[in-house]
């Protein structure tokens, strides 16, 4: 268990969508994440693209697919002939 | 012969459609039309349906079904442009947003007021290969791993392609705050 090496702020903002997006490995994790506890810029930086990508999240994910859609898939499934000879 | 035909069914059922609604919003999102949209994903799903025996249970079942979308769209679909401007993404500068309202707006909290419609028409604007990298990412939650398999191209071009979309929708979104009065710009 060795300290995080030292970052730089350029360092962490070339990794701060992967830092909030959860794809960086352990290592790096750590060492934004205590670039962060040591820069109040920084910190306010990667917390409003938090709130951005919740936003995002927040306001695209209410569409569903119609319901005459899904019956009209249901259907096809159902009496599909192709894939029915196709077995 | 009907057995093997309906564990299929029963099968693509529980896994496959229960994506319905992620493959319906990409369809949106990459044609801008429901009525195209609806086509879209029916030839999707019978796709999938048919070549259910090459799906390897157990993998991402959205994105193998995303993947057969954005094939759909691109060989049968694009050749119809979409209508209406484009965002130029080549000029973006990163975290400009924040540095226009750090001062008067740190935490964001101008985005509350901006409603769905709105983002969703900006998303529109942006690019084909930024909107669906953006879509695959911010609505249907894909790794890059997984944009990079359904989209064919190396991680780090999904990074930097959600990057500029990213900065971009949300300069397009603070533009719109700052219109609609959500936000006051910062005086020079």
């Amino acid at each position: 268990m060795s300290a995080p090496r030292k970052i730089d702020c350029q360092a962490a903002a070339d990794r701060l969508y992967e830092y909030l997006d959860g794809e960086l490995t352990p290592d790096a994790y750590d060492e934004v994440r205590a670039h962060l506890e040591d820069c109040a810029l920084c910190f306010k930086v990667f917390g409003f693209e938090n709130t951005y990508l919740a936003f995002l999240r927040a306001r695209t994910r209410a569409q569903k697919a119609p319901e005459h859609l899904k019956k009209r898939i249901f259907e096809h499934i159902l009496f599909d002939q192709d894939s029915a000879e196709s077995q | 012969m009907a057995a093997a035909s309906d564990d299929r069914r029963t099968a693509f059922e529980t896994e496959a459609l229960p994506h319905l609604d992620a493959v319906y919003r990409l369809a949106l999102r990459l044609s801008g039309d429901e009525a195209q949209a609806d086509d879209l994903v029916q030839e999707t799903m019978l796709k999938a349906y048919r070549s259910w025996h090459q799906y390897k249970s157990g993998t991402n079942v959205r994105a193998w079904l995303l993947t057969i979308l954005r094939h759909t769209f691109i060989n049968e679909y694009r050749k119809a442009k979409r209508a209406g401007p484009t965002v130029d993404i080549g000029e973006i500068e990163g975290y400009y947003v924040f540095h226009e309202v750090q001062e008067v707006d740190p935490e964001g909290e101008f985005f509350k007021q901006i409603v769905d419609d709105e983002v969703l028409r900006a998303i529109d604007s942006l690019p084909d290969e930024f909107r669906e990298t953006l879509v695959l990412s911010d609505v249907e939650q894909l790794t890059y791993a997984e944009i990079a398999e359904v989209t064919g191209v190396p991680v780090g071009t999904v990074k930097s392609r959600l990057f500029r979309a990213r900065q971009a929708l949300q300069q397009r979104l603070y533009d719109y705050a700052l219109e609609m009065g959500y936000i006051k710009g910062v005086k020079r």
